[in-house]
């Protein structure tokens, strides 16, 4: 399945003198799993939301969205419609149970109360918390409120389901459970797009990862491809800013990229080579080799120094 | 790649009637302390006026006895109070602190059915809240059913009319404490001068023009007129007054709050 669920081009979105967005231009595959990486105040919460009309989008020049071929300004419900959200915050209504939220959201988009029963029923299976169909929101744990807001975010069986870090906070089993569940609808064909923090999350999940930083798109592709393109295969590791003396002069070390903060030097090559003559003169330092991974990547290509915002 | 199945997102009504439906079902999930006060609180008021103020005044109000004059007059700041709390403090929490609007504008909803939508709560609101102060005024023999059962219904516009200015207000709002200002500085004069416990005739000439400005006053003769079936023309202008500000105040309200909620 080839066709292009989402076209975004050239789109720009400032708030004040704050500049959110600028310049992103994106194509996504229906089927496929999009994911969004970006230290915070990248932009990717903003850019989600003006794909179903939450955020408005600046009046530049050639500036587009299309979602299944609609554009979000003039036909946002038609967007809503084919779309789940899962925002950012767990949203529900503390004052319901957990059957309670989902009934009120199904109002929303005029299930009949038989056909809103079975598919919550359905859902709560889904997301394996049928025994928690009377329970209070109060009473859930976060990884229960968070697939809750899944749940609610699938009611109206979406073509595309939008994901604002998803599995923030959570513990392995619950992210497991979630990415498991993620898979699932891909299989089903369902669109997805992903924000999130954890690289292994957008390894295991997206298809294509677009790398943001300061409201632009720094780097993209598919996980393996930015591995390959954009970061040696090897890093060596080394903590401890005493040891750091012991090879800085060394010739090892000016042939590779060196990527150094106040207590670890990140040493980067594809030649085993130099690590074998490194290590030799490491004797007694901690120092770790790996196989290098998207965090890298992200690092690389959104620097060590902190935003404003993070 | 325009999706060519055949769907239709709900139609304007449905959508209006979801997010009533919404504010409805959190309502009503506490009915005992949310549908209990509206009884009482007239209760106490007319005990207190019955026991104790009210053999002090003796002098009938428009033709009316105090009790019959400040009752009617309490049907409709109740529509008024609950509107004025539920389109402030509601929306503001629902915007800034428990994010339940993000999560109703992630379904088929547009920020301007969101705003309407909480403005026809409102409303009912306003005729739920009438409708029981006027079972404690027919309780007592203050008023006569059946002929009063249409206060309610004016309780649902003033609850509307008031609604469309609290939103407005909320609009403005940066945090929670500012509505103290709106309502110590508006609403709670508001009961004192707009005809409730003492008719506007009384007040001197120089604030009187102020008794006609204030939407309160309009909503009370309506209430009046319907409790006693006494229409004189000039409740007409009272109607014009009331549509003109729901329309207005309404509309500047839904502009200013959606760039709260789609920005």
């Amino acid at each position: 399945m080839s066709e292009i669920a989402i076209i975004v081009k050239n789109i720009s979105k400032s708030f004040g003198k704050v500049q959110a967005v600028r310049d992103l231009s994106f194509e996504v595959k229906a089927g496929s799993c999009y994911g969004f990486l970006g230290p915070n105040g990248a932009g990717k919460t903003t850019m989600m939301k003006m794909l179903y009309g939450k955020c408005t989008l600046d009046n530049v020049n050639g500036s587009s969205v299309e979602v299944f071929g609609y554009n979000p300004v003039k036909e946002e419900l038609a967007i809503k419609y084919l779309s789940g959200v899962v925002p950012q915050d767990n949203n529900l209504d503390d004052e319901l149970d957990v059957i309670g939220n989902l009934m009120v959201y199904s109002r929303f988009y005029s299930l009949p109360r038989k056909v809103a029963k079975s598919r919550i029923d359905y859902l709560l299976d889904f997301m394996e918390l049928t025994d928690k169909r009377k329970a209070k929101i109060k009473e859930l744990s976060g990884g229960m409120q968070r697939r809750l807001v899944i749940a609610r975010a699938l009611m109206n069986n979406p073509k595309l389901l939008i994901l604002d870090e998803p599995t923030t906070g959570l513990d392995p089993q619950v992210r497991h459970l979630i990415w498991d569940k993620l898979r699932q609808l891909k299989r089903q064909q369902t669109t997805i797009l992903l924000t999130t923090h954890y690289m292994e999350e957008a390894f295991a999940l997206c298809d294509t990862i677009l790398i943001m930083d300061k409201g632009r798109g720094v780097m993209r592709g598919s996980p393996v491809e930015l591995l390959e393109q954009n970061v040696e295969k090897y890093v060596l590791e080394i903590t401890g800013s005493h040891t750091f003396d012991m090879i800085t002069d060394s010739a090892d070390v000016q042939a590779v990229r060196v990527d150094r903060s106040a207590e670890t030097m990140r040493l980067y090559s594809d030649n085993e080579q130099h690590w074998k003559q490194l290590a030799s003169q490491l004797e007694g330092a901690h120092y770790y080799l790996r196989q290098t991974n998207l965090e890298d990547v992200f690092l690389k290509a959104t620097g060590r120094e902190l935003n404003e915002k993070q | 790649m325009k999706s060519n199945e055949n769907f239709l997102y709900p139609p304007l009504w449905k959508r209006l009637h979801s997010v009533w439906f919404r504010h409805m079902r959190v309502y009503t999930k506490n009915i005992f302390s949310n549908g209990l006060p509206p009884f009482l609180e007239p209760l106490l008021f007319l005990a207190g006026i019955g026991l104790g103020l009210g053999k002090y005044i003796t002098e009938s109000m428009e033709g009316l006895a105090y009790i019959e004059f400040l009752g009617t007059g309490l049907l409709m700041t109740s529509a008024m109070f609950t509107a004025s709390f539920e389109c402030t403090f509601g929306p503001f929490i629902r915007l800034v602190f428990a994010k339940v609007y993000d999560g109703m504008l992630a379904a088929p909803l547009t920020a301007n059915n969101l705003i309407i939508g909480e403005m026809i709560w409102a409303g009912t609101k306003g005729l739920f809240f009438s409708f029981a102060v006027l079972c404690v005024l027919s309780l007592f023999g203050i008023v006569s059913l059946p002929k009063c059962l249409l206060a309610p219904l004016v309780g649902f516009i003033t609850g509307l009319m008031f609604s469309t200015l609290a939103l407005l207000v909320t609009s403005f709002v940066k945090t929670i404490n500012h509505f103290n200002f709106y309502f110590t500085g508006f609403i709670s004069p508001m009961f004192f001068f707009s005809g409730v416990v003492f008719p506007v005739s009384n007040l001197p000439d120089y604030i009187r023009p102020l008794a006609e400005l204030i939407p309160l006053t309009h909503s009370v003769r309506l209430a009046r007129a319907v409790c006693t079936h006494h229409y004189p023309p000039h409740l007409l202008l009272d109607m014009l007054y009331i549509i003109a500000f729901i329309l207005i105040i309404g509309y500047f309200a839904v502009k200013r709050l959606k760039k709260r909620l789609v920005y």
